[in-house]
């Protein structure tokens, strides 16, 4: 967010990443850079690559070529760095249906290496930020959609992460959680969490990102600063993109 | 410390499925009935027994019969506990949390694997103690039923294994409980075919889960029978960690 945190070694740094996925390419020599602070908007239609760059760079996910460093270290060498580096909220927030949400934040901040009075302490920390003492007992498998999301989220940021990794998080949240969702992740970057938001909705991006990737095919066809004024000219610059090689009707549709 | 969050996190799981209670309350109900039954034949018999000093005793006609039946429905029942080990992860989409927080799928398979095992064992401490109750009142051949027991704790523990690698292969619990089913079957009876041919084949008679499991059962403690269910179990958990270490490599 600041000029002062941007100018920092970056937390993330993906060298010409490749990956395979059914039999195609999903993503391709892909190459991008995260600072402490920054809030990267990733932007790109269905299929085009955003879901399993984001599977990639929180260690659920191995790339076919290429290199991820988090903090300039080697992730595929070290895949552990994940558990204490990156908090990802995967699309869909999914649970194990039989656990209450105390019990989920228990196991996310045990398999990230809490224990005891740290896990105590950042599980009630977590749950007063986002609001989930009322859900605290509550079976997860009962949620509603925006309940698992604002659960997933809380799994994310439970311990402390350097990087963000946030697929769609706005998904089935009403437009005050939209909005306090927003607070979050602009609190975080201000704290030097680095935040990277997959999402379809250009005004989340324009809203909360200081900078925006726009993947298209599995590769990356813009990477560039965004700000809130810029919602038309970034509107224009993803659907130039998006309807590369789509069919006129489609187009004008 | 990942193995430990993975065993805690699998054991609570196991703890609020209301299945592995109700799999446990009717395994031993049923184990309840044998062992009345068990105990009647052995006490009507008694009078008769009386004039055979080396004849079978307690352990002989009640504890390792029990036991026997313990291991008969365990090919039902441990399938049923273990399938949503990893077959559960898979479709509820969580395995991904767990290759995200840095586990390797050896530590993921071995957590899940060891966290069956305490309820394995409490049935079959439970069911121990049946017969146990009793035990003051006769004179035990405690070698016996100890060889006997730990056969029993074998098969379960390779059952298990067995139940862990079936669910390693698909998202739908039930077809892991039913391959577990009919593997840990085809394994005990695999030497029956050739028994019925007149074949007493020393290799496939090694195979069959049954030749190791009855010589404990009849309190022959072997290293030969006692590696036999390690082994199994050892290939069973590398199996399911090989096939889970291809899923994150294939997304």
């Amino acid at each position: 967010m600041t000029a002062a945190l941007s100018a920092a070694p970056p937390v993330l740094q993906l060298d010409r990443v490749t990956r395979r996925r059914a039999g195609r390419v999903a993503v391709q020599d892909l190459n991008l850079e995260l600072a402490p602070g920054q809030v990267l908007g990733l932007l790109g239609v269905n299929g085009a690559g955003k879901s399993t760059t984001l599977s990639m760079i929180a260690g659920a996910l191995r790339p076919d070529a290429g290199a991820i460093r988090l903090n300039g270290e080697d992730f595929l060498e070290r895949p552990e760095l994940a558990r204490r580096l990156v908090g990802w909220l995967p699309e869909r927030a999914p649970v194990w249906p039989e656990l209450s949400v105390t019990e989920h934040l228990d196991a996310h901040g045990r398999l990230r290496g809490l224990h005891g009075a740290a896990l105590r302490e950042a599980r009630g920390a977590i749950i007063e930020r986002l609001e989930l003492q009322p859900l605290a007992r509550r079976l997860a498998g009962i949620l509603s959609q925006g309940q698992r999301q604002r659960l997933g989220l809380a799994c994310a940021l439970l311990h402390r992460p350097a990087l963000l990794v946030l697929d769609e998080p706005a998904n089935a949240l009403d437009p005050v959680q939209v909005g306090a969702l927003r607070e979050l992740i602009r609190e975080q970057a201000a704290a030097g969490t680095a935040v990277i938001l997959s999402t379809h909705v250009l005004v989340e991006v324009t809203a909360v990102c200081d900078r925006v990737a726009i993947l298209h095919e599995g590769r990356l066809h813009h990477d560039g600063p965004v700000s809130a004024d810029d919602h038309a000219a970034l509107e224009r610059r993803f659907f130039g993109i998006a309807m590369q090689g789509a069919t006129p009707a489609a187009c004008a549709a | 410390m990942t193995l430990l969050a993975v065993f805690r996190l699998e054991l609570r799981r196991l703890l609020v499925q209301p299945l592995a209670w109700v799999l446990l309350a009717l395994g031993l109900a049923w184990l309840g009935w044998c062992f009345t039954r068990l105990l009647g034949d052995f006490l009507a018999g008694e009078i008769q027994r009386a004039a055979q000093p080396d004849g079978p005793g307690y352990v002989d006609l009640v504890a390792v019969p029990l036991l026997g039946q313990l291991a008969q429905i365990a090919f039902l029942v441990v399938p049923l506990l273990a399938m949503s080990t990893l077959a559960g992860e898979r479709r509820n989409g969580t395995l991904p949390l767990l290759f995200a927080a840095g586990v390797p799928a050896s530590r993921i398979v071995l957590g899940k694997y060891l966290a069956l095992l305490p309820w394995l064992l409490a049935w079959l401490l439970l069911t121990l103690a049946m017969p146990l109750a009793l035990a003051h009142a006769t004179t035990p051949d405690w070698g016996k039923l100890a060889a006997a027991t730990l056969g029993i704790a074998l098969m379960l523990a390779a059952l298990a294994a067995l139940a862990v690698a079936a669910s390693a292969f698909t998202s739908h619990p039930a077809i892991a409980a039913v391959v577990a089913l009919l593997l840990g079957l085809a394994l005990w009876t695999v030497n029956l075919g050739a028994q019925m041919a007149g074949i007493d084949g020393g290799a496939i008679n090694w195979l069959a889960m049954s030749t190791h499991g009855q010589n404990l059962l009849r309190g022959l403690v072997s290293t030969a029978d006692i590696l036999w269910f390690v082994l199994l179990v050892a290939v069973c958990l590398a199996i399911a960690t090989r096939r889970l270490a291809a899923d994150k490599e294939r997304g």
